[in-house]
């Protein structure tokens, strides 16, 4: 069932006058953007920076306001949502960060840090609060005798343990998790990763998961999003996507995407690098936003926008394969 | 003879918890026109030896305790900052991971490279200005003469870090140091810079040292690798070798968890974290964190043994790892 649905999500930003009384330009960061995530399933969104993956995200949970939209989570419409009521929503949604340094209050014990989720909601008994902090320690892989520990005093792959402790103390359906690696050592990320897939599995969470790193996502998505410029190019379940990726984007992203089976010594030479940076989103062109820089552009590329069509593997491509 | 040895490069620092080794006996060797590949976690020295080769570790808190850095058999550790001077830019250059900071923000990018020309060259302001130009376009910059006027903070990361390469092959240096040279950019991006770095080793012919994290970027860059470890060197040989048959149990969890988009699934975890460097025992510096470990590991610290693929391990020496 599907826990989420977000239908045509816009989101705008305002940018300064060129000159005075000049109409202000607008820079259009999500350009009507739709997806599902089914319950105790992770949705994946990549792109490259800039592409409005996060911003899509904190839109979907009005950590960002959306210029217009839809975004029904169990049936409820959470942009008609009014503070107080939104407020009590926030329990089925958390969320966790990509700098485990700055997102913990730095004053504060890590045990007090997992608690205050739960002091806010008013969850239970001060007992019950209290155990249930030292059972989501355990359930994270952090020890009971750091929890009178202070953020400093701990690495940052433990650091993330933490975050995603507090993340899961009131009990969330759906976690949204924005590069949660991507701060980290490669030796920690795995252990964090797995840590994620894990708990996805006992807790029957959702994620919403945003990555810049195609390999992280295809190890912890069951279906992925490609972003460009503010739009999805493709979505579909991730073995499709990494075995028949459609958009000549998503072709180019898994082309440079380093894989230990591309060797100097034997002559590796990359296929397609893709030229230049993308569009502005302030002018966003005509057509497709990535004609400019796609190996396949025709003229129709460049005057009419394609669909994000099909059923299960979908892409926004006219020549797509 | 190698054009670049490091031969038992001992550096210390003092901290507050008394003098560290940073590193420990790190003995490299780079010949002309390879890439050599220095991989490893945060904190295990790789940063260190770029800095030692470059002569630019601050004294005090560091110190080259011992060891000999040879650029075709001069012994920079005992060159004068003079000498140190003329070596750096003209004979090694170097690249950071992060390229704004790394550029004069009041500068224009053609001024900074034209000062590095002018610096090792006798030529005139214009003739220095014409050659910049020339390098802008050289590393693949549209408008190279237009863009050569603007400042760094007009420009994309990625068009940053061709700024950095331009200015280092600016004055065709023998030895080319990466400090992590795509961490901070986007992974299209990040391919263009490593197609970028082997056509400048193909037309100008310089070695590459190239410091990362990523097995990925090795698998594409390298051709010989060294696995550091907590200030040492505990595994290095042809890349081939390393990536296909590593014998340190810590090469093998490198390789073991990156998160790939070749397959999906569970990632292989180093347990543990790096330890402190003033908290290494007598033992291997891996042994908290290694499956393998045996008693012998924790009273005497094994030495990097074994040729062309050689390993610092008790258990792949004798034959039990």
């Amino acid at each position: 069932m599907s826990l989420m649905q977000v239908r045509d999500l816009r989101v705008e930003f305002p940018l300064p006058r060129p000159r005075p009384f000049a109409p202000r330009p607008v820079l259009q960061a999500v350009r009507g953007v739709s997806f599902d995530v089914a319950e105790g399933r992770a949705l994946g969104i990549v792109g490259e920076s800039g592409s409005g993956k996060t911003t899509t995200a904190m839109a979907a949970i009005r950590l960002q306001e959306a210029a217009s939209g839809q975004v029904l989570f169990e049936g409820t419409d959470l942009l008609g949502l009014d503070a107080a009521q939104m407020r009590a929503r926030r329990r089925d949604i958390q969320l966790i960060f990509q700098d485990p340094y700055s997102s913990l209050n730095p004053r504060a014990r890590v045990g007090d840090i997992v608690r205050e989720p739960l002091d806010l909601l008013g969850v239970g008994s001060v007992s019950e609060r209290g155990a249930r902090v030292r059972d989501l320690f355990a359930k994270v892989g952090l020890r009971e005798d750091q929890m009178a520990l202070f953020p400093h005093q701990f690495s940052g792959g433990q650091r993330q343990r933490i975050s995603i402790a507090r993340a899961l103390a009131p009990g969330p359906k759906l976690l949204v998790c924005d590069e949660p690696v991507s701060a980290l050592d490669v030796a920690i990320q795995a252990q964090i990763l797995n840590l994620l897939a894990r708990l996805k599995a006992e807790l029957g969470l959702a994620y919403l998961f945003i990555s810049h790193d195609l390999g992280v996502v295809r190890h912890v998505c069951d279906e992925v999003a490609v972003m460009y410029l503010g739009q999805i190019v493709e979505r579909a379940p991730v073995g499709d996507l990494f075995a028949r990726a459609q958009h000549p984007y998503t072709q180019a992203l898994l082309a440079a995407a380093p894989s230990l089976g591309r060797r100097r010594s034997r002559g590796f030479k990359r296929p397609l690098s893709l030229r230049g940076d993308p569009a502005s989103p302030s002018a966003p062109p005509p057509g497709c936003a990535f004609a400019a820089r796609c190996p396949k552009a025709a003229a129709v590329c460049r005057d009419v926008p394609p669909a994000l069509d099909g059923a299960g593997h979908q892409v926004a491509c006219h020549f797509p394969g | 003879m190698s054009l670049l040895q490091i031969d038992q490069l001992r550096v210390t620092f003092q901290t507050r918890h008394g003098a560290v080794t940073a590193l420990d006996g790190v003995s490299l060797s780079l010949n002309a026109g390879e890439t050599l590949a220095v991989v490893g976690e945060s904190g295990c020295g790789k940063s260190i030896t770029a800095l030692s080769v470059m002569g630019l570790i601050s004294s005090p808190p560091g110190r080259i305790a011992g060891g000999a850095v040879r650029l075709a058999g001069e012994d920079l550790t005992h060159a004068s900052e003079a000498r140190l001077r003329a070596v750096r830019g003209a004979e090694v250059a170097m690249i950071f991971q992060e390229p704004m900071t790394s550029l004069n923000p009041v500068l224009t990018v053609g001024d900074q490279i034209a000062e590095a020309i002018l610096l090792h060259q006798d030529m005139t302001r214009s003739e220095a200005w014409t050659q910049a130009v020339a390098l802008l376009d050289r590393v693949g910059i549209p408008s190279a003469a237009a863009r050569a006027k603007d400042y760094p903070h007009q420009l994309s990361g990625g068009m940053r870090q061709r700024v950095m390469i331009a200015m280092a092959v600016s004055c065709r240096p023998k030895v080319l140091i990466a400090d992590e040279p795509t961490t901070a950019l986007d992974v299209t991006v990040q391919a263009q810079i490593f197609d970028l770095l082997n056509e400048m080793q193909r037309d100008f012919g310089v070695a590459i040292m190239l410091i990362t994290h990523d097995m990925g970027a090795v698998s594409e860059m390298a051709d010989r690798v060294a696995v550091m470890y907590a200030g040492r060197v505990i595994e290095s040989g042809a890349a081939d070798d390393v990536l296909d048959a590593a014998r340190h149990p810590y090469t093998r969890g490198l390789i073991g968890c990156i998160p790939s988009v070749d397959h999906g699934g569970a990632l292989a975890e180093i347990p543990g974290v790096v330890p402190p460097l003033h908290l290494l025992g007598a033992g291997c510096a891996f042994a908290e964190r290694c499956a393998h470990v045996r008693e012998g590991c924790r009273l005497a610290r094994p030495e990097l043994q074994g040729g062309a693929h050689s390993v610092a391990c008790f258990g792949a020496q004798e034959g039990w790892v």
